[in-house]
């Protein structure tokens, strides 16, 4: 396939207000109830990664705080977000939680802030009622600028949720499979625009790339991608030319979020809730190191890896704690790894593209 | 629980301790330091916290397998583990003592080898290194029983406890506070009681003992007595001169964050209070010469508490408050042994670290009245992200605001790698122009 080009986001996103009325909020990562704003006629685009230099931010961010955090702040800074009604930061780390702050604190961005806060694992009772209080609580936040919620819209847009997550999984399933024809750049390509897409035009997208896509896979070596967010995309295209199928992934911006199982549930917050609980393990939840090694030797052997690859952003402390355990767990199952310290937007440097040729002949 | 282990603690604690502890205040004399021309006379309860410290983490070797054994982080409402009997241990102070004797790199380097990443915190790579190499300056550290965290100081401890949990195979309890983007909320405080609440059983199952809430009670009690006094000592440091400098404090900070809810810590802040009174009483100074007052901001640069100490009296100034030796008594107040949980909820996730900047601001304004302060040392510490992160702006709001110069010194707790005194100098130097005139 595919073929497939996303539109320019700001045209996208105007069309969004113009024809539709929609709020346009920017989003940061990573965790957040994507249908809840939906159902509130709120387009929710993640800031992850704007390719942005990002001089003004190091005005209030030290040198040895996380990319994602500067690109974030260097958006606002610039006033590349003037063409939203809002801002979510939902709880992730310690240096978004900062960054909520500087924003809505001191640098007053002019919009309207908003705060979610997801309670972290060990998981218990009290965790499953607080974050549906939680979800309550913003609703109502967001219902004094957008309106009040309107239950059936967000039992739609649930539902919509669970036909985007399906598409995800059957995605994932057939790649893992080797059943996708697409290459590593066009899949996440395509995945990541779940990041600012409405799900109208998500859905069929996204069955328009697995239709195009079955397949069988060129590739016969597949390794696991481990991390925050598939960017530089020259790594990826660096895997494609040596032929590496990435068969399935443990990403913060991708599988983590978006292979969520089914929900059960009738009432909409206990579908969300239910969602969140079962979703994959992930450092930004606190989810047990344990966990995600099972989780990682899982995809492994669901997908016929070779190795395993963290692709982490430099300075991002929940991925670095739980990186040696994870390392040593996959050493004694004799699997190889690769670490990847890399800043998203930077291009790929000799010595990098060395690393990952060499690691590629090693699990040929 | 080994009885022959319960024997030997109970000896040791009654009986072994204390006697070494008198037999080491007769024997041996410390080494006495080179005096400096610009402090005052030294604290005579320096000696006290000595003892109480040493005397804390010796007992500490006798309590595995006697009595359960927990490691606890510094923002812990470790009032719920003592109704149980746990020793409690803090791997955070120990992480500070490792500082303070410049033993941070190379303890870090044993968790490095091991595949920390050196842009880690390095409290928890000082407590990786060591449960790698058994290093540690202290003879030996306790095995726990139980890891017990919350994230009210950072997310960071959480996984770095994890880590833990993951190696010792044993269980971690977070206590989950919500953070105060804006104003706490009935929904927050609920969320926390039942976490509290749900504690219980699971405490009862580790230690194998029932929970008595009476006992509960009173530790709630005795915590925030001495939570108080500790803010009454710290007080003392608004008298003219000031009574002690706030390197003095970040010592005599150890009782409140690793014996708090024991009596052992309100006695001992008690005794300190008593001489600081006497100290303003006969305008005792820390500082002999005091004619600039500063404050400071964060977990101190452990590894150059002397060299700034000396530094800074050298020059006349005396640092007479800090955002971080006031955060163990800003929310005290809250505790109320008549509501334990609610109030226990209210204490612990109202701390600075847990509060959005604005705060921070409001509260630095606060101290720097009260304590009339002439200007402002921030120290970006490079393995506390929620510390540091908004420092530039805070520092930028503070002159325009307060109109006091301020400074920024990039450095790191115990890691002395990340520290440049070159480049510090150059900033001090340039703070100190400007303060001076």
């Amino acid at each position: 396939m595919t073929g497939f080009h996303s539109p320019s986001h700001k045209e996208y996103l105007l069309k969004q207000r113009e024809v539709y009325g929609r709020h346009i909020f920017g989003v940061f990562p990573a965790q957040y109830p994507r249908e809840l704003l939906w159902a509130m006629n709120i387009l929710p685009v993640e800031i992850w990664d704007p390719p942005l230099d990002t001089s003004h931010a190091s005005a209030h961010l030290q040198s040895y705080i996380c990319s994602i955090v500067r690109f974030g702040l260097e958006f606002i800074v610039q006033g590349k977000g003037d063409i939203l009604d809002g801002f979510l930061f939902p709880h992730t780390c310690d240096s978004i939680q900062n960054l909520s702050s500087i924003v809505n604190d001191y640098l007053k961005p002019g919009k309207p802030c908003y705060f979610f806060y997801h309670p972290k694992c060990p998981y218990r009772e009290s965790s499953h009622r607080f974050y549906i209080d939680q979800l309550r609580d913003l609703a109502a936040q967001l219902g004094d600028q957008v309106g009040e919620l309107d239950y059936n819209q967000f039992k739609q847009c649930i539902e919509k949720g669970e036909k985007v997550a399906s598409l995800m999984r059957e995605l994932y399933s057939l790649r893992a499979s080797g059943g996708l024809s697409a290459s590593n750049v066009e899949f996440y390509r395509t995945i990541r625009q779940g990041e600012f897409l409405h799900p109208d035009d998500l859905i069929p997208r996204l069955e328009k790339f697995l239709e195009n896509s079955r397949g069988s896979q060129a590739s016969e070596t597949s390794v696991i991608m481990s991390g925050v967010l598939p960017n530089p995309p020259e790594i990826l295209a660096l895997l494609d030319e040596l032929k590496i199928r990435v068969g399935d992934d443990d990403l913060l911006a991708c599988g983590r979020r978006y292979l969520v199982p089914p929900s059960q549930a009738k009432d909409p917050f206990e579908a969300l809730a239910e969602r969140y609980f079962h979703m994959p393990p992930c450092t930004t939840r606190n989810s047990p190191i344990r966990g995600r090694l099972e989780d990682l030797i899982n995809k492994v052997e669901g997908s016929n890896a070779k190795g395993v690859i963290f692709w982490i952003v430099k300075f991002c402390e929940p991925e670095l704690f739980d990186m040696p355990h994870l390392i040593e767990g996959l050493k004694k199952r004799g699997l190889p790894t690769l670490v990847i310290d890399v800043e998203p937007n930077q291009e790929l440097t000799g010595q990098l593209t060395t690393r990952i040729e060499a690691f590629g002949e090693m699990i040929r | 629980m080994w009885l022959s282990k319960k024997i030997r603690y109970h000896f040791m604690k009654d009986l072994g301790v204390p006697g070494i502890m008198r037999f080491s205040r007769t024997g041996k004399k410390r080494r006495p330091r080179k005096k400096s021309t610009s402090l005052g006379p030294p604290l005579v309860c320096n000696s006290r916290l000595r003892e109480l410290m040493a005397t804390h983490y010796l007992l500490s070797r006798y309590a595995q397998g006697a009595i359960p054994v927990a490691w606890v982080t510094s923002g812990a409402p470790v009032e719920i583990l003592r109704p149980f009997d746990f020793y409690t241990f803090y791997p955070e102070n120990h992480g500070a003592l490792c500082g303070a004797q410049k033993l941070g790199p190379e303890l870090c380097a044993e968790a490095e080898v091991h595949g920390y990443h050196q842009d880690l915190c390095s409290y928890a790579r000082i407590d990786l290194g060591h449960y790698f190499s058994g290093k540690t300056p202290v003879g030996r550290l306790p095995k726990p029983d139980l890891l017990f965290a919350s994230n009210n100081i950072c997310q960071t401890v959480v996984y770095w406890y994890k880590a833990l949990a993951e190696y010792w195979k044993i269980p971690l309890i977070l206590f989950d506070t919500p953070y105060n983007f804006g104003e706490i909320s009935e929904v927050d405080i609920s969320y926390m009681v039942r976490q509290l609440e749900e504690m219980i059983p699971v405490l009862e199952q580790i230690s194998k003992r029932r929970f008595r809430y009476r006992r509960f009670q009173e530790i709630v009690g005795i915590a925030k007595e001495a939570s108080l006094t500790w803010g009454e000592v710290l007080s003392t440091m608004k008298a003219r001169p000031s009574p002690m400098t706030i390197f003095d404090a970040f010592n005599h900070l150890a009782p409140i964050v690793s014996l708090r809810g024991l009596p052992a810590a309100l006695e001992h802040y008690r005794a300190l209070l008593a001489e600081l009174e006497e100290r303003v009483a006969h305008g005792v100074g820390a500082v002999k010469d005091e004619r600039w007052r500063l404050m400071w901001d964060n977990i101190a640069i452990w590894y150059k508490m002397r060299d700034f100490s000396n530094l800074f009296a050298g020059r006349g100034m005396n640092f007479v408050t800090a955002t971080y030796t006031n955060a163990w008594s800003e929310t005290i107040g809250y505790l109320d042994e008549a509501k334990p949980f609610e109030s226990m909820a209210k204490a612990y996730s109202l701390v600075i670290l847990n509060n959005n900047l604005n705060h921070r601001l409001q509260l630095m304004e606060r101290l720097i009245q009260e304590f009339q302060v002439d200007g402002l040392v921030i120290h970006s510490a490079r393995s506390c992200k929620p510390y540091s992160v908004g420092q530039y702006d805070l520092k930028r709001l503070v002159t325009e605001r307060m109109e006091i110069p301020t400074v920024v010194i990039e450095a790191d707790i115990t890691d002395s790698r990340a520290y440049s005194e070159e480049q510090a100098m150059v900033r001090l130097e340039a703070f100190f122009e400007v303060l001076e005139g």
